[in-house]
């Protein structure tokens, strides 16, 4: 089950009150139980999270001392009794294993002189599963839990980037109207129209690519993507990018490009993987606003070819760097939040190049800015 | 010209600010465009504009900021200022209009004939077109 590694670590445990009730009545049942015959007992109640053994519930005879957290490693008699599943029955108390979902979860433990009458040893068993069967019921509720703030998380995500979206639709549509409402008015000088033109096909243009974006991250949720791969030089896709982004490069921007004399040979989905590069460009020239040297390194070893695309610009805050590649993780802070883009760019990059058996990492610039590394495997 | 209307767009896409320039100053109006929050704080003071158009999301200072810094300056503070952004929500055009901007228009909405005469309102009659 997805989520659902750890269940019984305390956030599970302590976080639900039903569970801590339960715990408490079964250490103070079990505590009793063990005193029936008249000789002074004392119970704990203590759950496994990781290697840690640490108490949860302690039987009123037992004061408010808790026990522990005893570490597996250095207390072999616990870790025999949690490896092995069985009763342990030593020499001042009882080792009893706390089952739930087919592992041990915890011990309860009976401390003592004298053994467990073997009626006693029934009875606190069962306790025990009916400790475990909480367990259980804990850790779901705590997945159901999680389960909800996660998809709430996630349509509050979404609402937000429909709304990063419908503003970044609506700035090229702002300069398409203008310039076409000043072309029909005839108020447009003459020495417009070309700029005109140019601006209302450039913008058309990117918001041409906006929905393309916002519609293959759609078929990704649903279907997948499907590559249509061929043998290609990864050198040639890496043209084709900078020349898509020469004619958007700042004035005080420069490329420079370093490849290998000798083409590299990947099978791979060429329009997918130019419109990678590309966003990889378009985003180191976007988040370099003060210009300089966008570079663009193509090497490869014996297996693998890394594409690198390097600017000097904001760079990324290291603790938000994991959110970058998610579907609506475009990172906003007050040097940024200016810039245009929905962040799928990023997300869809990730996974062409997962589809097509390589990564993408991001890593900061020496002196500033970012270096994005796509790796990809060679023929 | 004597009677001329200065016009400054505080606006850092370059496309907006190009195409709204091209229309104002066809209409007869002097425009200086700012690229920023600051650059747009500091020729609101040098160049002493009849009128501004304040984008709200913007490099270093965005456009509250700016209309807040505008207001307090006694030399900026009676410049009329119309805000001109993407963003439309009520909330965002409610603080906006109670910073004292005096329009709160949507680009995707407002042509360049609608912007121009959005200053004639705001100053009055233009000037006359230079031939």
């Amino acid at each position: 089950m997805p989520g659902f590694a750890s269940p019984w670590d305390e956030r599970a445990v302590v976080a639900n009150d039903a569970s801590g009730r339960l715990f408490d009545e079964a250490v103070t049942l079990a505590s009793q139980l063990a005193s029936a015959a008249g000789r002074d007992r004392e119970a704990w109640l203590l759950l496994l999270r990781g290697d840690l053994l640490t108490c949860v519930a302690t039987s009123p005879s037992g004061g408010t001392d808790s026990r522990g957290p005893y570490r597996l490693s250095e207390h072999p008699d616990l870790d025999r009794a949690i490896t092995s599943g069985d009763v342990a029955d030593g020499p001042s108390e009882v080792l009893i294993p706390v089952h739930a979902e087919r592992r041990v979860v915890g011990l309860l433990v009976i401390a003592g002189q004298g053994g467990l009458e073997h009626h006693e040893r029934g009875l606190l068993v069962a306790l025990a599963s009916i400790v475990g069967l909480g367990c259980s019921q804990a850790a779901s509720i705590d997945e159901l839990q999680e389960e909800a703030e996660r998809s709430r998380r996630l349509e509050r995500l979404k609402s937000e980037f429909l709304n990063i979206a419908a503003h970044e639709l609506r700035s090229p549509l702002g300069i398409i109207r203008g310039y076409s409402s000043m072309l029909g008015e005839g108020t447009l000088p003459e020495a417009g129209r070309d700029v005109a033109l140019t601006r209302i096909a450039g913008k058309a243009e990117e918001m041409a690519q906006l929905i393309s974006e916002m519609l293959e991250t759609a078929r990704l949720d649903t279907h997948g993507l499907e590559l249509e791969l061929e043998p290609v030089d990864l050198r040639q896709i890496i043209d084709d990018a900078v020349n898509a982004m020469r004619p958007v490069l700042g004035a005080g921007h420069r490329f420079v490009l370093a490849a290998p004399g000798d083409p590299i040979a990947v099978v791979a989905d060429r329009p997918r993987l130019t419109a990678m590069v590309t966003n990889l460009i378009d985003n180191a020239i976007k988040y370099s606003p003060q210009g300089g040297e966008i570079a663009i390194d193509c090497t490869c070893d014996d297996r693998t070819a890394t594409i690198a695309v390097r600017d000097h610009g904001i760079g990324i805050n290291a603790e938000q760097a994991h959110l970058l590649f998610t579907r609506f993780g475009r990172l906003v802070t007050p040097e940024t939040s200016h810039i245009r883009g929905t962040g799928l760019g990023l997300y869809l990059a990730r996974e062409t190049a997962r589809l097509h058996g390589g990564d993408i990492a991001v890593t900061p610039t020496v002196g500033g800015g970012s270096t994005f590394a796509v790796e990809l495997p060679l023929v | 010209m004597e009677d001329d209307v200065k016009v400054l767009l505080i606006e850092d896409d370059v496309a907006a600010a190009e195409m709204y320039r091209l229309r104002l100053v066809a209409d007869g109006y002097s425009v200086v465009i700012g690229r920023d929050g600051h650059e747009g704080l500091r020729m609101a003071a040098d160049e002493a504009p009849d009128f501004i158009y304040l984008d709200l999301r913007l490099p270093g200072l965005d456009g509250f900021e700016v209309l807040e810094r505008l207001r307090a300056d006694a030399a900026t503070m009676h410049i009329p200022v119309i805000i001109l952004t993407n963003y439309g929500e009520p909330d965002l055009r409610e603080r906006g209009l109670k910073l004292g901007a005096l329009e709160f228009l949507v680009k995707a909405d407002t042509t360049p004939a609608q912007l121009s005469d959005s200053v004639e309102r705001a100053t009055g009659p233009r000037a006359l077109p230079s031939t």
